[in-house]
């Protein structure tokens, strides 16, 4: 009997394995390697350069704006996506006519794909006719045209907006889903109490939800690292470099510049970055499964 | 555990009023992007121009979408994405399966590190397998095809369907695997046989999730092809982008077209989308 599971367990984890070890696991390790080399993307040949790529990051005034960018855009990742998909789905969790397409709408931005989600949002920062700036011209009763995507003060801010309004379908769905699982007696005991709506949401609530808190600060976090899509369509990393992010500035080195040693050595760091917030997620996870089976 | 049924119906008070108030003007907030490309594609450009992107048209202008549909670029495009979209999608699938019963069915020791390690292996930055993957592709001369696009794809899709499948496959009772055995059934009987037939509604979770993931995804096509005969529609939209650069409407009735598989998936099965997308989260 053994023998068997032992025969089938090697013959069904053979092609998931190997394909999966192939193009994912040899590449992240090959990725150590090329960032000791020099390789440019086109010869064959590449020269061992030691620790010169990590040396030049050091000194790499694009690399320091896009590791800010990078930390400035995981921040309004846990700010924005979160407290508006919290918000969202706390409104949403009663019986409310029509509740299902409110949901619908808040989670319709998610099925689109970010190189649509940047062309909308371009047009609606587009200077002369973009409904931002039209906006602004009503309230202010003056002509207003600033070019929020061509401004290096604006343009991360721009697209970071646009990215939230993406990603907070995702985070009010998680809250959803955490909110199913808060016991309804619990509820009627504040009702009986006489607590008031909002002492509700504070007291009891909110506390519950710290598990679906952890899932979804995680999520927006390591999905903010990924930030590339939509930055790459809207603003190009620009202007200046002034809205480029890691993802961005080791797609710029390897494939623009052709340093593809270099661009290794960048997204190393990337990797070990995302590796420290994974490592996190999934210990919090642990913890979850245990206080909440 | 409550279900929105057993909920108390909330009596109309001015509280209920003010919350359902908001709820409307946060989703006009979150419609009005949606509602622009949508307004955008049935206007002419000279109308847009004019500022007047954000009215109710008196009529119907649909030239920006015999535009796109008449372009032989877009047809290409289209064509490409499918070519990538369906096998990548169904291939990926297909590997969760088998890995996953394993881990569900057979477990073995270490078993929970593998699983941990492929499972992590869908929440790292692609960036940071870039570099390499171009490498060997460009070693066996298969840039500029569409076969490294369906090869990663289907390789960063077994995290997420290892999960979802093992979780499946987790809650079909062992007592029916052990019957079928008893019976002379073969494992692979009982994989094809028992489990895939009532695992279907967790197929079409990863299906529509793979589906909209592949289709959507713009990073591997701009790396792995560099000619217009094999980009994707993502990359098209972008390389259209030049081509129409003031013509708004051609712009906006394209990225409508090119969402519209995706936006038929999401609305049909998006009670399975849905809970794909938190199993993935959550349940890591």
């Amino acid at each position: 009997m053994e023998r068997e599971n032992r025969f089938w367990r090697v013959v069904l984890l053979f092609l998931p394995l190997s394909v999966f070890a192939v193009f994912v696991v040899w590449p992240l390790f090959s990725s150590f390697w090329y960032s000791f080399t020099d390789w440019n993307g086109f010869n064959p040949d590449y020269a061992f350069v030691g620790l010169d790529n990590y040396a030049r990051i050091w000194t790499d005034r694009l690399f320091y704006g896009a590791i800010i960018n990078t930390a400035m855009w995981m921040v309004a990742a846990i700010v924005l996506p979160t407290l508006l998909g919290l918000a969202l789905a706390l409104l949403l969790d009663r019986q409310i006519r029509g509740a299902r397409i409110f949901k619908t709408i808040f989670y319709l931005p998610i099925c689109l794909s970010a190189i649509v989600v940047g062309q909308i949002w371009t047009w609606i920062y587009q200077p002369d006719w973009g409904l931002l700036n039209a906006i602004i011209s009503f309230v202010a009763g003056e002509p207003f045209t600033h070019a929020w995507l061509a401004r290096p003060g604006s343009a991360l801010w721009s697209v970071i907006v646009a990215w939230s309004w993406q990603q907070t379908g995702l985070s009010m769905v998680i809250y959803l889903a955490g909110l199913t699982a808060i016991p309804s007696d619990l509820l009627e005991v504040c009702d009986i109490e006489g607590a008031t709506p909002w002492q509700r949401i504070r007291r009891v609530v909110v506390p519950l939800l710290i598990p679906s808190t952890i899932v979804v600060i995680a999520l927006s976090v390591i999905n903010s690292l990924k930030g590339f899509d939509i930055l790459y369509i809207m603003t190009g990393g620009g202007p200046f470099h002034s809205s480029d992010t890691l993802a961005m500035h080791m797609y710029n080195e390897s494939f623009k510049k052709y340093l593809m040693g270099y661009g290794s050595a960048i997204s190393v760091v990337l990797f070990l970055i995302a590796l420290v917030i994974i490592g996190f997620y999934f210990r919090q996870l642990k913890r979850i499964d245990e206080i909440y089976g | 555990m409550r279900s929105m049924a057993e909920r108390q119906a909330f009596p109309l008070t001015p509280w209920t009023a003010a919350l359902i108030a908001m709820l409307i003007m946060l989703a006009v907030l979150f419609l009005t992007p949606t509602v622009g490309v949508l307004l955008s594609s049935i206007k002419t450009t000279r109308a847009i121009a004019l500022g007047d992107l954000w009215s109710i048209p008196g009529e119907l202008f649909l030239g920006n979408y015999a535009e796109v549909l008449s372009n032989p670029a877009v047809h290409r495009y289209f064509v490409n994405t499918v070519i990538v979209t369906v096998p990548a999608t169904a291939a990926s699938t297909a590997l969760g399966v088998l890995a996953g019963y394993v881990f569900a069915k057979l477990p073995f020791r270490g078993a929970s590190i593998l699983f941990l390690a492929i499972v992590a292996g869908m929440f790292f930055p692609p960036q940071v397998i870039l570099v390499p993957l171009f490498r060997l592709f460009n070693g066996v001369g298969l840039i500029d095809t569409l076969w490294p696009i369906f090869l990663v794809h289907t390789a960063l899709g077994i995290p997420i369907c290892t999960l979802l499948m093992r979780n499946f496959f987790a809650t079909v009772p062992n007592a029916l695997r052990e019957a079928a055995i008893l019976e002379g059934a073969s494992e692979w009987q009982v994989l094809t046989r028992v489990a895939i037939p009532l695992a279907l509604p967790a197929l079409a979770v990863l299906a529509t999730l793979q589906f909209t993931w592949i289709w959507n995804d713009f990073l591997w096509p701009l790396i792995f092809t560099q000619s217009d005969e094999k980009r994707t529609i993502m990359i098209g939209i972008v390389n259209l982008k030049g081509q129409y650069t003031v013509a708004w409407g051609v712009q906006g009735a394209l990225s409508l077209i090119a969402s519209l598989p995706t936006l038929v998936i999401f609305l049909f099965f998006q009670r399975y989308f849905i809970k794909g997308m938190t199993m993935g989260a959550v349940k890591g």
